[in-house]
């Protein structure tokens, strides 16, 4: 047998992943609701990413809006959703826990986006992510149809949703912006405005210039804590 | 459901505590709908699935290679089946490749010799005798399949198909070698048993060919 994944395959368990599913697709309706478009990147399996957003864009099912998605493909993922993402949009990444993605995700929290991450084979550990979504135990899910089930539900559920407006004018949905009270707020540097002194760094609020004093030089594309208008601290990526 | 007798209720309802429960059961009958569609078809399809397995192995033994091609969310699938044949996660690799890859080759066909014939036209430039033509839709009935097929069938193509519902027009045109058909009128749940249906295909030829070492790469 040319295959070792027809072993590793488990029994279904589909009632772990549905109520995931549903907090997720209510979000995600809230963020499409708001005008928010879905960025969607499955690295080194481009064809899923294409396969959610053909499923928004262009509905199989008569009757049923057409939402903004964008397949992303690898070629420099991160810059193609820091220039083209607005604050309000989320990103759906359909990748299993060793691929290089939390670093994306992490920027596209400070940017506003809500997170999603659909998954397989061993879970993450500790992952910053708005909602996890694991549609299998082993890797086969990538292959088998586990992965674009987990996909086609959500898109489903999401519509479920838009039969209730009530629940989407809710504009105040909590965002990962706390407006400086007295916490502290991460931050993507744009550029040094005066080296050592100041940066302009973007927020989920926009852009905004914050102190550096404390932190020293900074990079584009660091990410900073922001408290009270000062980067206390550079994070490690 | 009376929803529509009452839509200001919809319009002033805040408790999103009720619909999530809603979802997550509408979620699970969804995924469990899907698992039974598949173990269902796997196991009617069994004895299709093993000849069809054979074919393409003996196809790629003689060196032939693979094209795959759909529609929409099926051309994305395509990709997928060109994907897990030439770059598997173990095994054999063996040579196939998607016909919606190529956005310059696709817009030309479609915008100078129209749309039906996007697939043909790049079998009939690139394909020999030897090869494997593999479509997927979930009508079956899409033109520009059933045009493919026709080509491959008069190149001496192996023609593999897979279609959803009662098969369409791809399991009447008499073109269609090995035709697997998932028998559901949800386009979802087709294309989720597809990639199955396609994962089980993969596995049953990696079985039926000669294992990794006994070629030179």
């Amino acid at each position: 047998m040319g295959s070792d994944m027809s072993e590793a395959r488990r029994e279904e368990t589909p009632g772990d992943v549905a109520a995931s599913l549903a907090t997720a697709a209510l979000a995600l309706a809230r963020r499409f609701a708001q005008g928010g478009t879905l960025w969607c990147w499955a690295p080194g399996a481009p064809h899923h990413a294409q396969h959610v957003a053909v499923e928004f864009v262009h509905p199989v099912i008569v009757g049923t809006r057409a939402l903004p998605a964008v397949a992303l493909d690898d070629n420099d993922t991160v810059a193609a959703v820091r220039v083209g993402a607005r604050p309000g949009d989320a990103l759906l990444v359909v990748a299993d826990a060793g691929a290089p993605v939390v670093d994306t995700m992490r920027r596209a929290a400070v940017w506003g986006l809500l997170t999603v991450w659909m998954g397989w084979g061993p879970q993450p550990a500790e992952v910053a992510v708005d909602h996890l979504l694991w549609v299998g135990d082993d890797e086969c899910a990538r292959h088998d149809g586990r992965v674009v089930r987990g996909y086609h539900v959500l898109w489903e559920l999401t519509h479920v949703c838009f039969e209730h407006p009530g629940l989407l004018d809710t504009a105040a949905e909590p965002t990962a912006c706390v407006t400086c009270s007295d916490e502290g707020r991460l931050a993507e540097v744009i550029g040094a405005l005066d080296v050592g002194a100041t940066a302009a760094v973007r927020t989920s609020a926009g852009v905004e210039t914050v102190d550096t004093t404390l932190v020293g030089p900074v990079q584009p594309g660091d990410l900073v804590l922001v408290h009270a208008g000062s980067a206390i601290t550079v994070v490690e990526p | 459901m009376t929803d529509f007798l009452y839509p200001f209720i919809e319009r002033n309802e805040r408790d999103g505590g009720a619909l999530i429960d809603d979802l997550a059961r509408s979620a699970e009958t969804k995924m469990e709908m899907s698992v039974a569609l598949r173990q269902s078809t796997l196991a009617t399809l069994a004895a299709d699935l093993h000849a069809a397995a054979d074919a393409i192995a003996q196809r790629f033994a003689g060196g032939g290679r693979l094209y795959a091609f759909g529609n929409g969310g099926s051309a994305t699938d395509a990709a997928g089946v060109a994907a897990l044949f030439s770059r598997p996660p173990s095994g054999r690799s063996f040579p196939a490749r998607s016909l919606v890859a190529d956005q310059a080759v696709l817009t030309a066909l479609a915008n100078d010799v129209g749309y039906e014939l996007v697939f043909s036209r790049q079998l009939i430039s690139t394909a020999t005798s030897t090869d494997i033509a593999f479509g997927l839709s979930t009508s079956g009935s899409s033109a520009n399949l059933l045009r493919a097929f026709a080509e491959a069938r008069r190149l001496g193509l192996l023609t593999i198909g897979l279609a959803g519902y009662d098969g369409g027009s791809m399991a009447a045109a008499g073109t269609v070698d090995h035709c697997l058909v998932v028998r559901s009128d949800s386009v979802h749940r087709i294309q989720e048993v597809q990639s199955a249906v396609v994962f089980e295909l993969w596995q049953l030829v990696q079985s039926l060919s000669e294992p990794v070492g006994a070629h030179v790469h």
